[in-house]
């Protein structure tokens, strides 16, 4: 009789292992939990856990890391439907959860299909976290960078640094660049000063990274710009525009690479001589 | 006092044999675990995270203890008979009932030490300060502990284990929404005040003993609140215990 149960447990242990990997094959090995505990409101969600609220705001939040970095790398149509419901919850749950108003409104924002590609929302989620950590002048800062660097409304977003500014122990700089958007109405150098500042203040991790990826579009986009104002002097030269970008180096104008900062060959209009960051490149963004 | 202690000693090595201890294992490896993972996972908020999780389960598997072996401590000796060989030595029922308590608080005391003793060190491990500031929150989350024994003894004089339980899950629950009790008149208006407030003012406010947020974010407890917090669940404490006396007291065993 115990031979037979013990054959029986041979024969049955290895199916659990087998089976699990015939489900993954079928479905994904990553499968998005779409039904993620049937999103009540964050306040409904409250009331289950009396006593329990800040551990239960570390695992929505713990969800909330875990949905987004799962839509972002394994998903084939990546929605991040759930991901502003997920983060409220976990303010709700715990409303000085500082990390999850600065993480949650970068991965709203960026866009698709780095984030969500909803910015506004992002820069709801940030002022929701404003309104209740009126203390947090990292937090304000963040809104003001977003409202620039998202909407391009400088002068909001200028309002909001100076805000920031006066906050107790906030950054000496918020001034000097509310003062920068205000007089220059935004450019390019004040967007490399903002993610400079995300990129020095951010601990190694997805914040850092992303901010490393702005800066070296904003790297490509100088380039490209340089490019296209080679093109120009060329034409001024030659009487024509350059029919590839390669002649600027056969012209002895440019000596350098024709990438962009992932090491894509940059786009090139030959009719207007513009040159722009390549769709096929990482570097590429939507204007 | 010296029976009192017999007692109370006798009821400690009782909870160790039942192996309520082992909950400090799955403690350790709930500890482990979250800091090994919360620093990939938590996005720079492993500290409060760790400290959250730690205190939530002192809190949670304290509370656990305190209903289930609390409510078996006076009806499992009724229900097994071997509370009446007790009485007929000179052992008074006050002596039986308070012993009782202590020996169950004593584990309580040890279980949240260890803890204590194990959220510090996971902190280390993970290249944190544990600060001495932690004690804030265990304190009285212990003496929220001692309350709830207190409430699971009382309902146990009168009753079998299982329903003192459910009575006593009924009051730790009520006293954790304390602050709906209070407020229930702004979605029902037409609760009477004096039910509302007659409600809130009976039932004990396990709220005044979560200071794990607090703590979790390294904001000070103040010792003025901690006295009256200390103030108030002794209070409590002592009513609970005076009414399971009582009810203990009046219990006919024939």
């Amino acid at each position: 009789m115990t031979w037979r149960l013990a054959l029986l447990l041979v024969l049955l242990v290895p199916a659990v292992p087998w089976s699990q990997a015939q489900i993954d094959r079928r479905a994904g090995a990553f499968r998005v939990q779409e039904e993620v505990l049937y999103l009540w409101s964050g306040t409904r969600v409250k009331r289950f856990f009396p006593g329990f609220e800040d551990v239960a705001a570390d695992l929505y939040w713990l969800r909330t890391v875990q949905y987004f970095g799962g839509q972002r790398l394994f998903a084939a149509n990546k929605r991040f439907e759930l991901l502003r419901p997920l983060i409220e919850i976990s303010t709700t749950l715990d409303p000085r959860l500082e990390m999850a108003y600065r993480y949650g409104a970068i991965f709203l924002s960026e866009p698709s299909p780095i984030g969500a590609g909803r910015p506004r929302e992002g820069i709801e989620v940030l002022e929701t976290g404003v309104r209740n950590l009126p203390g947090s002048w990292r937090l304000r800062q963040d809104l003001g960078f977003f409202n620039y660097l998202y909407l391009h409304d400088s002068e909001r977003a200028a309002a909001i640094l100076n805000e920031a500014a006066a906050l107790p122990g906030a950054a000496f700089w918020l001034r000097t660049l509310a003062a920068d958007l205000l007089a220059k109405g935004g450019d390019r150098a004040a967007s490399r000063r903002m993610w400079q500042q995300m990129f020095d203040q951010a601990e190694a991790g997805i914040i850092k990274e992303n901010a490393r990826m702005r800066l070296q579009i904003l790297d490509s986009l100088d380039r490209g710009d340089r490019l296209s104002r080679l093109a120009a002097e060329f034409q001024r030269q030659r009487g024509r525009l350059p029919a590839r970008l390669d002649e600027l180096r056969v012209a002895g104008l440019w000596n350098g690479p024709l990438v962009d900062a992932a090491d894509v060959s940059f786009g090139y209009d030959p009719k207007t001589g513009r040159v722009f960051i390549d769709k096929a490149s990482p570097m590429w963004r939507p204007e | 006092m010296s029976r009192l202690v017999a007692v109370a000693a006798n009821t400690f090595r009782e909870t160790v044999r039942e192996r309520v201890l082992y909950n400090l294992v799955f403690f350790a490896i709930l500890m482990t675990l979250s800091g090994l993972l919360l620093g990939q996972l938590s996005i720079r908020q492993d500290e409060k995270i760790l400290k959250d999780i730690g205190l939530a389960a002192m809190d949670l598997f304290g509370t656990l203890i305190a209903i289930f072996i609390g409510t078996g401590l006076v009806s499992k000796e009724i229900e097994r008979r071997s509370l009446y060989p007790l009485l007929a030595k000179p052992l008074t029922r006050g002596e039986f009932f308070l012993g009782k308590f202590a020996g169950l608080a004593f584990t309580l005391l040890v279980n949240v030490a260890v803890m204590t003793a194990g959220l510090a060190l996971t902190l280390l491990a993970t290249g944190r300060r544990p600060a001495l500031a932690l004690l804030g929150a265990v304190y009285p989350i212990l003496l929220g502990l001692l309350l709830v024994v207190a409430f699971a003894m009382l309902f146990s004089t009168q009753t079998s284990a299982a329903l003192a339980a459910v009575l006593t899950v009924g009051v730790v629950v009520a006293g954790r929404f304390a602050d709906v009790v209070r407020n229930m008149r702004e979605v029902a208006p037409d609760v009477p005040p004096w039910l509302a407030e007659g409600l809130y003012a009976v039932l004990p406010n396990f709220q005044n003993f979560d200071f794990k947020d607090k703590v979790a974010y390294g904001d000070p407890v103040p010792g003025g609140v901690l006295a009256w917090v200390t103030i108030y669940g002794v209070v409590w404490i002592a009513i609970v215990l005076c009414l399971g006396l009582v009810s203990f007291r009046s219990r006919d065993f024939q």
